[in-house]
């Protein structure tokens, strides 16, 4: 069974007092495979908010149907195995974070000591323990993103939902994050994923969608997709003037092509990453 | 062709007995929460000013006779009690689904199994809970301040009747206390919760598909001043056959959509030092407890194949 | 990509339920159905609350003209109370200035506004019998005495007016009834209208001892009834010791001369127990 499963989906709007209707998704099908991550791309207005919308089922569909783990998403109990993190939420600020994953919490059926319990391992989870107990009008940005995956997280869902889960966020609360996805990932969570940083994206998706205009014009796994077929790429280390001459003759010899030579680079965000952690450790 | 990743070890999926169509619980939840909010929001400073009429009122009114010093101290308390309780209905219903929608907070309660009509009930109750709350602290500064000045009065008394007959003064200190504090003044003060009651189920309703805050507050002190001349209305359309066909279609609208007000203003009658049969009463809350529900059943309605 | 593209979308239209149109005409039938159904509700409501409080009145709607839009609008407001206390507080201000029609003018719209409001009848034609007429009676600007008493004697009427209408709307409260015997027995020496209203006011339950003594004394002087009062006051003093005030024990004797009551029959009544200047 798949964890999505999405089959002709199609959302028109209309727009009141006119005679045209906005399609915002155009007879979507795809399939996400439990344990999977799956990125759901493209650019502002594509349809992408509106077809998680609909999985999650805030929105109806026009035509077509989408399935939670079997369940469909217009039931109600379709969303016991969902968690969702919408885009820059801002939830009740005037509770404190403790408070406000127990208050989640209840209105997943949890309570007493077991909710207490899983309030505090999701709080360590997300390393916002030391914040328990502090208002959530008082968090950062990340501690707001990380928060909202924990509430996510309440009710121990097989899959997760997440709407720009590091859209303005910094670079360490960035990588906190998605080095969670990908222990979720371990834990044989389903992600859905939307994002328009694709770097990131490239980093942790198994699987892609693209969106245009409504419709899915390509997806596929990840590696598949862009990885350039007829070349290879060889990271070399400890070699020798001598030893590159003697590749580039071999590689003349076989009709290949050498495209380009360069040092290879660390990422901005790595070296960013090194030069503040070690500036806080000073 | 890169080797496909190792399998993923699956979770134990739901049981689906697991979830619960009709949870008081989650309602609870909801309902609490709201209440926190409005509680945190300070919107309980009301009370504040509620208490400094209370006593301000009480002090300009020396030169009276004590009947007059009660009746106002009545009247004033009574109708503070009775606009701030709709105030409190309309303001604090009046922001809370479009704060929810804005803050995208509503999105994380609804991708939960939370239906929608728990939803609204919740937020209802919370509302209903904060109306109960300040109803009964308003009440009990009102008595307190009622129970003093009765005290002063009778003490007063007492000091300028010296040699009256003890019968005698029995009688004016028992006329004195049945004008302060009666019974029926319990009777009143509930009409005056049910209709908060009703107004912020009202309101809810509003606001489900108004735009924004301002306009639902608006529309929703708008049905104020209808609903009680929503009772001429009724008169009018019912009676009179002089009108024409427009007014009377306007009139019969007015009268079967909008609830007669005037029937929830026992509390004036009672100050009067008129009591309210029972069943007066119990009619008049059923009847406010009706509207209510159906209020929140329209709410229902227009919220739950809202688009979001 | 071109429009032409893109895959053909089978014809999708929202699904009912979702529509506008539709919610609004769900929502419109319930309020009105129930709207239907509540009509007679209210009706029978409305009526049985007038029953109970009005006792007929209805809310004056010339009041408009008289106490303005805004105080019209607060009283349908459901703030009739504060209104018709503000009002009074005017009234109180006026007083003190003796302006005694003015006074008149906003009795008149208060007991109009609260008209099962004991306080604002009984007060109003106290003021208007006993304050207003004193003060036409020493009026130094109107020099006739024959003039005086005639204003004065229509202040007594007015007064007497305000507790009739009073009563007509309160007729289950005794207090009105005593104001009007007091009225009648101090301002227009109306001995017999006075103990009728006593004697109404005395068959109260809530109604204070006293009623039925003073409507008892004022049958004494009301000519031709001094039987019936002397068999009355005989069965309040055979009620009790605390029924032997002074007035009723020298009525009392008065009476056991006046009717010739033989010896025997003739309580004695100890002078002592008599008023100091009997």
């Amino acid at each position: 069974m798949s964890a999505i499963s999405i089959q002709n989906l199609t959302k028109v709007f209309p727009i009141p007092f006119r005679r045209e209707r906005i399609v915002a998704v155009r007879n979507l099908s795809l399939e996400v495979e439990p344990g999977q991550v799956y990125g759901l791309l493209g650019p502002n207005g594509s349809g992408k908010s509106t077809t998680m919308k609909i999985v999650l089922g805030l929105v109806s569909p026009s035509a077509g149907s989408t399935r939670i783990f079997g369940r469909d998403s217009k039931e109600v109990e379709s969303r016991e195995e969902v968690g969702f993190l919408p885009e820059n939420p801002y939830f009740y600020k005037f509770l404190t974070g403790e408070e406000a994953l127990h208050f989640y919490g209840k209105i997943c059926g949890l309570h007493g000591a077991k909710l207490r319990e899983r309030t505090g391992e999701l709080l360590n989870l997300v390393g916002l323990k030391h914040a328990r107990d502090r208002r959530l009008a008082g968090y950062s940005k990340g501690m707001l993103q990380r928060i909202g995956l924990a509430q996510a997280l309440i009710q121990q869902p097989r899959l997760l939902v997440l709407d720009e889960p590091t859209a303005g966020v910094d670079p360490a609360g960035s990588r906190e994050i998605r080095d969670l996805i990908l222990d979720f990932k371990k834990q044989g969570i389903t992600v859905l994923l939307c994002s328009h940083l694709l770097s990131q994206v490239q980093e942790i998706c198994d699987r892609i969608g693209i969106l245009h205009k409504g419709v899915l014009v390509r997806e596929g796994r990840l590696d598949e997709l862009i990885s350039i077929e007829n070349q290879t790429e060889i990271i070399l280390e400890g070699a020798s003037p001598e030893v590159l001459a003697r590749i580039h003759a071999m590689l003349s010899e076989s009709g290949a092509r050498v495209l380009a030579e360069r040092k290879p680079q660390t990422t901005l965000e790595r070296f960013f990453l090194e030069v503040t952690s070690s500036s806080k450790k000073n | 062709m890169p080797a496909s990743p190792p399998p993923t070890p699956a979770i134990e999926p739901t049981p689906a007995s697991r979830h619960v169509f009709f949870s008081p619980a989650r309602i609870w939840a909801i309902a609490t929460n709201t209440l926190l909010e409005l509680f945190r929001l300070k919107v309980f400073y009301f009370l504040l000013i509620f208490a400094l009429v209370l006593i301000g009122s009480s002090a300009f009114m020396i030169e009276f006779n004590f009947q007059e010093q009660f009746q106002l101290l009545k009247d004033v308390s009574l109708g503070a009690m009775s606009i701030f309780t709709w105030l409190l209905s309309v303001l604090a219903t009046a922001m809370l689904l479009p704060k929810d929608i804005e803050d995208r907070t509503l999105y994380t309660i609804l991708a939960k199994p939370v239906p929608r009509f728990e939803y609204l009930i919740g937020k209802l109750l919370g509302v209903l809970l904060l109306l109960l709350i300040s109803t009964l602290v308003m009440s009990a500064l009102f008595v307190i301040a009622l129970w003093g000045r009765e005290q002063m009065v009778i003490a007063d008394t007492i000091r300028t009747s010296t040699g009256t007959p003890p019968a005698q003064l029995e009688e004016v200190l028992r006329g004195i206390r049945s004008s302060t504090f009666t019974f029926s003044l319990i009777p009143g003060i509930a009409i005056i919760y049910v209709k908060a009651a009703l107004f912020a189920s009202l309101t809810l309703f509003i606001s489900t598909f108004a735009s924004s805050t301002i306009f639902t507050i608006m529309v929703s002190m708008a049905c104020y001043f209808i609903g009680h001349l929503q009772g001429i209305a009724r008169d009018y359309w019912l009676g009179s056959a002089t009108t024409g066909p427009l007014p009377r279609i306007f009139l019969a609208l007015v009268a079967l959509v909008f609830p007669d007000l005037q029937l929830f203003n026992l509390v004036d009658d009672i100050v009067a030092g008129n009591s309210i049969p029972m069943v007066l009463f119990a009619k008049t809350a059923a009847l406010g407890g009706l509207y209510t529900c159906i209020y929140l059943l329209v709410a229902y309605f227009a919220f739950a194949s809202k688009e979001l | 990509m071109n429009e032409q593209d893109l895959p053909p979308i089978v014809e999708a239209a929202q699904p009912l339920k979702h529509r506008a149109w539709y919610r609004f005409t769900v929502v419109a039938a319930t309020l009105l159905v129930f709207g239907a159904a509540k009509l007679p509700i209210e009706k029978r409501l409305n009526a049985e609350y007038r029953e109970a409080f009005f006792h007929g009145a209805k809310l004056n709607l010339g009041l408009r003209q008289q106490i303005g839009q805004m105080g019209f609008l607060a009283a349908l407001g459901g703030f009739r109370a504060l209104v018709a206390d503000g009002l009074w507080i005017e009234a109180h201000i006026d007083w003190t200035r003796t302006e005694w029609g003015k006074m008149l003018f906003i009795f008149n719209n208060v007991t109009a506004l609260q008209p099962r409001n004991i306080m604002f009848w009984d007060m109003s034609a106290w003021h208007m019998a006993y304050n207003a007429s004193a003060s036409a009676m020493q009026d130094i600007r109107q020099p006739r005495i024959a003039l005086r008493l005639k204003h004065q004697h229509e202040y007594f009427v007015i007064g007497r007016d305000l507790l009739e209408r009073g009563i007509a709307n309160n007729p289950d409260r005794y207090k009105l009834y005593e104001s009007l015997g007091n009225v009648l027995r101090d301002k227009f020496l109306d001995n017999c209208g006075a103990a009728d209203a006593y004697h109404k006011a005395a068959t109260f339950p809530d109604a204070p001892d006293y009623e039925k003594r003073f409507a008892a004394y004022q049958l004494s002087y009301c000519p031709g009834h001094e039987r019936d009062a002397y068999n009355e006051l005989l069965r309040i003093y055979r009620e009790g010791e605390k029924e032997w005030l002074p007035t009723l024990l020298s009525r009392l004797k008065y009476l056991q001369e006046n009717l010739k009551i033989p010896q025997s029959e003739r309580i004695k009544i100890p002078e002592n127990l008599l008023p100091p200047h009997h």
